[in-house]
Formats: structure tokens, sequence, C-alpha cells
């Protein structure tokens, strides 16, 4: 398992907010995620559907594979094999990466092109590839930007959210080895088209097919594949091998609750009614078919799921990955993706994060939230992001996982707070002091203990009473 | 302890509940009874509100009397586009008169080189202007992926209301499912370079739908 950086959260907030480029790419997106979302859940009055219900319905769903989730894995397992599926099983990112490896060793591949598969971030499955002598090539026009820059993604459905046009011709130019032009957003498309001649040759190219799966369908023992540019649809057609690297999770028991979560997933996502390429992919090419792997492999990865079955954590195994919490975050929004440490950012990786590389090595995290529930309102599977958040901090403080500083003034502090007495002297004494720091302004500049806080903002100040005082004054008079 | 076994012990730990045989019982009902969430109400004009989503999400749209017209239709849109003349189909759409509309066409799986490729569908689906394409001999899915125009025949009596009365008439008629099953909503797109809609990602930029009455 790659283990988020420890306690790089902070370090890493000052860099990003001072970043001029990632502040104006964020301002950008934030309002088009939004407005794109709200207009999408209200459009579904004119079908007489309600998004609260669907939601009631995609937690129904999700809770139901959680309940029995050893039976559906089963059920999904017997299915996919019956279909001429091969299905492996991995412990955690290494064993995702020995598997791949293994399966392209025996398939002779030299090249694997990639649809978006989060569980190949989580185990770094691409430098492992590469180490390999495997060349593995993201094929999502995000991911490819990202892959060319040496970076991981900043979002889970916009990888490169956070990269201007300017960064992304640098690297287009270089890549694509022709020389640098001055771009505006009228050159997006042919930007694009560029990246599409490209990725076509290795589509073409690719012996190997990676993806990972929105849903795992238990019926059939299908994948589910949503995308809007097609790749994932290319690499599941055009190279002899198919690889499927997703959580044991991800099962949903039916078409029919596959149909419920399609109507909260691309609304929730991106605003869409529906992805320009739903597939349901099934066993591999069948007789007189010319087309279409013939080698298709599940890798069902655990990567530290399992253990939150049956935890205070259970709800978060209901996630859909659409992003819309982060879309909706004003700390996402803040500092991007990247701040965030590990493969999932904003509150949904506020709270996956811990859970999966170990709490921790990522404190900071579930506490980078103002607590505003805006994540926990739009959840399409109304998974509770700020109740788990705050349950993260109180398991870090049961665990004495909080720094010694903290630990030290919290404790001086219920010390204090049980000595009402010697509380209210203090109490008095402050209220005092700060009156007269302010002198004939009501506020003050700079605040001797915390001046980075009063940096930016005025502390207003009282009248110099504490509250207890001013009300046992009144009731005198 | 292989990595299955020790992942299933780890999930039963966390599941926490006792009689396996019950509730894999319990589970394969849910499966045998098919329940569906809520449904939309879309009306009687399936057609009208599959023509409308579709042009919504850039498809272009066109009625013809009937499948016989497809290759007249296709050339008038080729011609009107500059497209050329040379098209690959699915082998389902053979016994068409091609060659008289004056298309070269080839019955086969698409290469790159195909600019336009033309298929039917398995069905049509209102409620999202969506086009259900089953993989196959004779429907092969790179018709609809490779060449940058994809032409599809739309059967009007096939164009149902919701993705699950796609999944029943599925399972009526074919009982399992193919290899692929291709749920296509217009041209393919991305917002990647920042976020900013371009049509013609990795497939096709542009798809003609043409509804053919009974």
């Amino acid at each position: 398992m790659t283990a988020a950086q420890p306690l790089t959260f902070h370090a890493r907030v000052g860099e990003k907010v001072r970043d001029r480029r990632l502040q104006q790419a964020l301002q950008k997106a934030r309002p088009l995620f939004v407005g794109k979302r709200a207009r999408a859940v209200a459009a579904l009055a004119e079908d007489q559907l309600d998004f609260e219900g669907l939601r009631d319905a995609g937690e129904e769903i999700r809770n139901r594979v959680l309940a029995d989730l050893d039976v559906w894995l089963d059920i999904f397992e017997e299915r996919a094999r019956a279909t001429g599926a091969e299905v492996l099983w991995a412990r955690d990112g290494r064993e995702i990466c020995e598997q791949v490896i293994d399966v392209a060793r025996r398939h002779g591949v030299a090249k694997a092109t990639k649809s978006k598969s989060m569980l190949s971030e989580e185990a770094d499955l691409n430098a492992a590839l590469a180490a390999a002598g495997i060349r593995p090539v993201e094929t999502d026009l995000g991911e490819y930007i990202v892959q060319l820059a040496g970076e991981a993604p900043s979002h889970i459905i916009a990888p490169a959210v956070h990269k201007s046009i300017d960064q992304v011709e640098a690297l287009f130019a270089r890549e694509h080895g022709r020389p640098e032009q001055p771009r505006s957003s009228a050159d997006i498309p042919a930007m694009t088209a560029e990246a599409r001649a490209v990725l076509r040759e290795h589509f073409l190219s690719a012996e190997m097919g990676i993806t990972g799966a929105n849903f795992l369908i238990a019926e059939s023992g299908s994948a589910a594949l949503v995308t809007n540019e097609g790749n994932g649809r290319m690499v599941t057609t055009l190279p002899k091998v198919h690889v499927v690297i997703t959580g044991i999770e991800k099962i949903v028991p039916t078409l029919e609750d596959f149909a419920t979560l399609m109507r909260l997933l691309p609304r929730s996502a991106t605003g869409q009614t529906i992805s320009n390429y739903v597939s349901l992919l099934t066993g591999t090419r069948r007789e007189g078919d010319g087309e279409g792997p013939t080698k298709t492999v599940f890798i069902l990865v655990d990567n530290g799921r399992a253990a939150l079955l049956g935890s205070p954590w259970q709800d978060m195994l209901r996630c859909i990955r659409c992003g819309a919490c982060m879309n909706h975050c004003p700390v996402y929004f803040s500092l991007g993706g990247h701040a965030y440490g590990w493969v999932y950012p904003g509150p949904m990786g506020s709270v996956l994060t811990p859970l999966l590389t170990g709490l921790e090595n990522a404190l900071e995290l579930p506490r980078a939230s103002t607590g505003c529930n805006q994540c926990g309102s739009v959840c399409p599977v109304r998974i509770p992001l700020p109740k788990l958040m705050h349950r993260l901090r109180e398991e870090q403080v049961k665990r004495g996982l909080r720094p010694r500083r903290e630990r030290l003034m919290i404790g001086a502090w219920a010390w204090l707070a049980g000595r009402p007495k010697l509380y209210r002297w203090l109490a008095a004494r402050a209220a005092r002091y700060l009156r007269w720091l302010a002198g004939d302004h009501a506020t003050i500049r700079v605040f001797g203990l915390a001046p980075a806080w009063t940096e930016g903002r005025d502390l207003p100040v009282g009248p110099g009473r504490t509250f207890h005082e001013l009300y046992a004054a009144r009731k005198r008079a | 302890m292989s990595s299955r076994d020790e992942i299933l012990q780890r999930v039963r730990a966390g599941v926490g509940r006792g009689d396996a045989a019950g509730r894999r019982a319990a589970a394969e009902a849910w499966i045998a009874g098919r329940a569906r969430g809520p449904q939309p109400t879309l009306g009687a004009d399936l057609a009208g509100r599959f023509m409308a989503k579709a042009e919504s999400l850039a498809s272009s749209v066109e009625r013809i009397a009937g499948r016989g017209e497809l290759p007249a239709a296709v050339a008038r849109f080729l011609a009107a586009g500059e497209l050329g003349t040379a098209a690959v189909i699915t082998p389902e759409l053979t016994d068409l008169a091609w060659a008289a509309s004056g298309l070269a066409v080839a019955a086969r799986s698409a290469v790159d080189q195909d600019t336009v490729g033309i298929t039917g569908c398995f069905c049509a689906i209102a409620e999202t202007g969506t086009l259900l394409l089953l993989s196959g001999a004779q429907t092969p899915a790179t018709v609809s992926l490779l060449p940058e125009t994809h032409i599809a025949l739309v059967d009007e009596r096939r164009i149902v209301g919701t993705m699950e009365e796609a999944f029943s008439l599925l399972r009526i008629e074919h009982g399992s499912l193919p290899r692929a099953l291709n749920f296509i909503s217009g041209p393919s797109r991305t917002g990647d370079i920042e976020q900013t809609i371009v049509l013609g990602a990795h497939g096709p930029r542009r798809v003609h739908l043409l509804i053919a009455g009974s």
C-alpha cells in the first residue's frame, strides 16, 4: 500500500493557496461543477422523479450489498467465472501489481492502455509496470495530461482540473515532439484532436487494456464502465487482454439496481443525465466474434476495505466515486486535490485516506473541513461525511495520536475549566487585557499570542467585562 | 492462506452474520425479483422524447419512412456533410441496397482508416436519448467506435422508456448478456482541458440517427 505522505497537508496548504494558476483553475471550475449538477437534479422534476427518493434508493442498494458482501462476492465470482473470465483477489497494492505483471507476462504484453482506475493509483501500478518493462499509457485525456506531467490526478473525475491550457500545451509539445505555441481556449479542440491521434495509435497497438469498474454486477458477472470520451470502450475492445481492477465493495446486485445508480452517478458527477458511453462487459469474445478480448481478468481488491465492514466507518463503503463531495467543498476549492497527499481528495478522501492508509498517516485530513455539510447534503448515497470526519478526530484522540503540544494545551484547559472560580477570575483579567489592548478601537489588529490569526482580519473586542460579570450587574440593577 | 480466502474471511468477520445458506437464498431471491427503483413518468410519445433528448446530447436526428430507405438517407447525409461515399457497416445491414444509393460499404469490424460507421441498434431509450448496441458477429462494436461519423438506424417500434425496459427486452430476446452492452448517448466528448467541452474525444465526433417508422 502506498502510504499517504504523513503530515504534509499543513505543509502544502500555504503553497497551494499562493499558487495563482491553481487558484484560477479552481475558481473557473467550481461554478461549472456546482451549476451543472444543480440543473441536472432540478430537471428530474420534468419526469416526476425526486432526487431525494433516488438517493434513498441508492443508499438502500449499497447497504444491501454491504450487509451481505461475502454472499454477493461469492455470487459475482461464480457468475463471472461462468462467462469465461478469470477472477483474482488482491490483499493490497503490491498484490495488484504482481498480478497485473504476471498476466501481462503470460500474454506477452509490452504496452497496456489504461482507462481510469483509482485502484491502480492506490497501487502505484504505473511505476510497477514501467519497472517490469511494460509501458502503461493513460488514455482518459485528463489522466494522460497528469501522466505526462509525472503527477497524480487532483480530482477523481476531472484529473487535470488543476492544469491550465499553457501547462497542457507545454506537456503536449514535449511529448509529441513539436515546438510550443501560444494557446487560447479556441485551440482546445485542436489540442484534443492532437491527443486523440496520438492515443489512437496506442489503442491500436496495446496488447492489454486496464480499467477500473464503476460497478460490478453480481447477477451477470459483468463490469460496468462509465466514460464520456470512449476510451473505456477502446481499451476493452481492441487489446487481446482486459484486466479489471476494482474494490470488493463495488458490487451491485442486479441490472435494475445498476439502472437506479445510473440515474444518480452522472448527475452527481458531471451534471449529465447520462454519460456518453455506459458499457457492461461480460466475459470474453464469443464464438463468431471478430473482435474483443480473448482473456478477461478481474482483480478484486481489499486494500483496507474489508476492515471497515461492521466498523463505525462502514457507511464510507457506499461511495460510488462521483466526486460531488469535492465539487461542493470549500476546502477542496481552496487547495485543489494534491494538497490531500494521496489518491482521494476532498471530503471522501479526508475520510478514506486515513481509513485505508492508517489514521496516523493522515492526521490533518479529518480536520480539513469547515463542518458545513455541503458534501453530506449532495452525496448521492447519503454518506454522512462530516460525521465520519468527526468520528475520525475522536478516534485520533482516543488512540493518543494528537501532537503532544495540543494534548498538553487541551489538558491544561480541561484542568482550568474544572475550576470555575479560577476560570472566572482569569477570564475577567483576559477581558480587561483585551479591552486595554484595543485602546480606542473596537478591534485588535495584531494580537500578540496569535499574530497569524489576526494578520488577515481584525479581532473584535468586547466591553472589557465577562458575560458573568455583565449578567450579575444586570440582575443587581 | 490464499488472498481470496483471507479477504473473504475478513469480509465475513466484518459482516458478522451467520446463516450463510439463508443469506445466500435471500440474495438469489433479490436477483430473481428484479425490483425496480423510482421510475420516470415519460408520457406516451416515446419517439418524440427520444429524439428531443438525443438532439440535446448533440446527435442529429432524422425520420425516415422505413428500414429500406436507410441507404438513400445515409447517402444524402454524407453528401451534405462532404463525408465521402465509403462506409463500414455492421453485417446485420448487408441486405440493404447500398450500391444503388452510390455507397461503397464493407460489412465487417471497423479499422482505423474507416471514416463512417453505420449500425442498427438493439433498442433505444427515450428517457435519456440513448442507443443500446450489443456486440456480436452480426454487430461488431468497433463500427460505432472507431470511425469519426457514426450513423445509426433506430426502429421506432424499438424505442423503450427506460434502461430497465431495455434490460427486460434483452432478457426476453437473448437470455444472457453478450460480451459488451454499449449504451451510447451522442458523440464522444471530453472536458478535461479547462472544463471546455469538445466533441470527438476518442470515439465519433458526430452521431446521426435515422428513426425508421413502421
